[in-house]
């Protein structure tokens, strides 16, 4: 053995601590190196030194930074902080890693064991540590337990292959070039037409999803509702009444419903058939991470990216699996009966616990797997400090899933009963749970609801005490909710377990799609348009689709980086071509929208006079100064008031509470304040 | 040319969103006399208007072609 220590590079801080103290029985002891916490120990006579990245320390960049210049083909790694200032706290980490790699004889990537991982490892190692990317150890986890760990590091790995390190680099390069490209084309386009200079965008996974929601959105905001009629009839037997629907349900004209009613009213109902049936319903499968994203959101109305990084929480605290995995399996390596053991020490899971392992364990298992890691489970460690709600909200839903995944199926009991009333028929039909299996360590989150069952048999015969007509009308398609849209993005296989929820947070946060709602902006609805106009591989989903499933090839070594990188390349020269011949009338497009967007923005609610139009902020053409006016001003509605003239003014959608008029924020000076637009509003003289 | 009914640029007075808004808004009018045995195309602009299941561009158009 040479004179040199082992130096163990972690992902993340809390991670390279909890390393430290597993494999150290805890007599690690934290040391300072260029400002960076390190920790040091020995173990069989071994020395360590962990140290830790902060996500990724290098990240993909042209040569040249003119920002009006594309196309940009050409790209190289940087340290993190040459790419951003903001960044200074990768260059001392850097920094630290290449003092450290000077004194080190092995090395370790322990980042966490996926495409994201690998490649911050692999950049470390290249880079900062003098081009030991190829003979650094590998270790591989699953969960931050010391039993883990040790595992782990007792069996230390070559870095064979590395076709996770090849694709994750190459995903980075080629979503770089995609991105600057598109960018530069859209923005130099805008800035073309006269408007000064603001980022247009649109990432590789970006443009198809953004795509999707606007397919949507069109059918939403083109839709006319076809009207229809719902009959029900009310039916009485012994005193009890029960309410049962048209075997038909949608009637298409008043005609017809009203007929049915006629022909009913005052006719004896028969129950002519009843089914009585169980239904199995079986548990379900573990959880990988889109699975968790989707029922986070249904349970508790999270949204995806907050999930994950809750997730990501209770994984550095060692109280769950690694998140980010598509297996939904669970193997029995991962010592089933230890887990259930830790958990049964928390006090609300200790009587479940007790019950499923009066049997074998065995959980049901899902059809999807991922080579790197199991699907997400809890590890049967206690939280050792207080979780927030929405931590304590998550790990309660993973334990559960956990202990669903082993239970029984539940058994439900189904009866429908068809009534004859002369040629028409009503059917009844009900529900109740007989055994929950499963459903009572899922808790809350099963979702169940009994529905009584008519305690009717063949032949009965009822009264008929009303018919019900109601006149309904077809319903707009639903907008996509964060959980939707990502079940999307699964379906049709772009963009991965770990980026899907960071790229709708970025659509948001472009302002190409509002909020919860999902309702893609004027400038979302432009970007798109223009974009498939002259450049529809962007947008379309053969080229990102493609592209995923190369880089998978990559992954595991069936194609070559640097190939598929010069045919991303080729495929999008085309097209950048296309959107620099027609610079004008893109940058037209996406100008009008960016004004529109300016425009719609200042709607500050409906008019109370008028009614029908919105309020509004407008400019005098003569003066120049601004003030409230109705969209219905050309129709006659007089509505006006005037504004301060300094300060931003910020909507708020609330009505005042005196007046109804729109209240608004007026921004500048020490504190923004709150402004009833109304001059004449009866709450602005009271004290 | 600016379209009637937004900002967008128009062929011949509607942009493509509110022309696809129309043609939606037309071929309905035939499945709501259907439906209710009779009903005069102003009534169903009226109708359509108000519902709340509306889309927005077709709330539009049937205002539109409405004249108001
Ligand atoms: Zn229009």
């Amino acid at each position: 053995m040479s004179d040199g220590y082992t130096l163990v590079i972690c992902e993340k801080p809390d991670a390279a601590r909890r390393v430290s103290d597993a494999l150290s029985g805890g007599t690690s002891h934290a040391d300072q190196v260029g400002g960076v916490a390190v920790f040091r120990f020995s173990r069989r006579g071994e020395e360590f030194v962990v140290c830790a990245a902060q996500g990724h320390l290098y990240g993909v960049s042209d040569p040249s930074d003119e920002r009006a210049v594309y196309p940009v083909f050409d790209v190289e790694w940087y340290p993190s902080d040459l790419l951003d200032e903001a960044s200074a706290i990768a260059a001392r980490r850097i920094s630290t890693i290449r003092t450290l790699a000077a004194g080190a004889s092995r090395f370790v990537n322990a980042c966490d064991f996926d495409v994201e991982g690998e490649t911050i490892g692999y950049n470390l190692l290249k880079y900062a540590c003098g081009g030991k990317e190829k003979d650094a150890l590998r270790a591989k986890f699953s969960t931050l337990t010391e039993e883990d760990l040790v595992k782990a590091f007792e069996d230390l790995k070559p870095q064979h292959a590395q076709g996770l390190a090849r694709a994750g680099r190459a995903r980075h390069a080629i979503d770089f070039v995609w991105g600057v490209n598109l960018s530069r084309a859209l923005s130099q386009s805008a800035l073309g037409s006269g408007h000064r200079y603001r980022t247009v965008s649109i990432g590789r996974v970006q443009g198809p999803t953004l795509g999707f929601l606007v397919q949507r959105e069109k059918e939403v905001r083109e839709f006319v509702p076809v009207p229809f009629w719902k009959v029900s009839g009310t039916f009485e037997k012994e005193g009890k009444r029960f309410n049962a629907g048209y075997a038909e349900d949608r009637i298409e004209t008043k005609e017809s419903a009203e007929k049915i009613r006629e022909d009913c009213l005052g006719r004896e109902a028969v129950a002519v058939a009843v089914r009585r049936s169980s239904a199995q319903i079986g548990p379900p499968v573990p959880f990988n991470l889109g699975d968790l994203q989707k029922e986070a959101y249904r349970a508790f109305g999270y949204s995806p990216s907050r999930t994950l990084q809750i997730a990501e929480r209770l994984y550095l605290g060692a109280l769950v699996s690694y998140p980010r995995t598509s297996s939904q399996r669970l193997p029995p390596t991962i010592n089933y009966g230890g887990i259930m053991r830790g958990i049964g020490k928390i006090t609300q899971y200790a009587a479940y616990t007790e019950e499923l392992n009066k049997a074998e364990l065995k959980p049901v298992q899902g059809a999807k797997s991922d080579p790197a890691h199991p699907a997400i489970h809890p590890t049967g460690e206690k939280p050792k400090r207080a979780l927030d709600v929405s931590e304590a909200a998550v790990f309660d839903l993973v334990v559960r899933r956990f202990l669903a995944s082993f239970g029984p199926s539940a058994r439900r009991e189904l009866a429908e009963v068809s009534l004859e009333v002369g040629e028409h028929e009503f059917r009844l039909s009900g529900g109740r749970m007989i055994f929950p299996g499963w459903m009572k360590y899922y808790g809350k989150y099963a979702g169940y609801k009994d529905v009584e069952l008519p305690p009717v048999s063949q032949g009965d015969r009822l009264e008929t005490v009303g018919v019900a007509v109601e006149e309904k009308f077809g319903q707009k398609p639903s907008r996509y909710n964060q959980a939707s849209l990502l079940e999307k993005m699964e379906k049709e296989g772009i963009g991965t377990k770990a980026t899907r929820a960071d790229i709708i947070a970025t659509l948001v946060g472009r302002g190409y799609v509002s909020g919860e709602s999902m309702e893609v902006t004027d400038l979302g609805l432009s970007v798109v348009e223009v974009v498939a106009k002259y450049a529809p591989s962007i947008i379309g989903m053969g080229l990102t689709k493609e592209i995923e499933e190369k880089l998978e090839a990559v992954e595991t070594g069936g194609q070559g980086e640097g190939t598929l990188l010069r045919e991303t390349v080729r495929a999008i020269a085309d097209q950048l071509a296309e959107l620099s011949a027609n610079e004008e009338s893109v940058g037209h497009g996406i100008d009008s929208a960016l004004m529109s967007s300016v425009a719609g923005s200042f709607v500050l609610g409906k008019c109370p006079l008028c009614k029908t139009g919105d309020l509004r902020i407008v400019r005098s053409k003569a003066t120049k100064k601004r003030f409230v006016g109705c969209s219905n001003y050309s129709s006659g509605c007089r509505a006006s008031a005037p504004l301060p003239q300094k300060g931003t003014i910020k909507t708020t959608s609330k009505a005042c509470e005196h007046c109804a008029w729109p209240v608004v924020y007026v921004m500048g000076g020490r504190r923004p304040w709150k402004l009833c637009v109304n001059p004449g509003c009866p709450g602005k003289n009271k004290p | 040319m600016k379209c009637h009914l937004c900002e967008r640029e128009a062929v011949s007075g509607l942009c493509p969103y509110h022309e696809a808004a129309k043609a939606r808004v037309q071929s309905a009018y035939p499945l709501w006399v259907r439906a209710y045995g009779r009903m005069e195309w102003n009534e169903y602009l009226d109708n359509v208007k108000r519902n709340v299941q509306t889309g927005q561009w077709a709330k539009e158009i049937a205002g539109f072609l409405k004249g108001d």
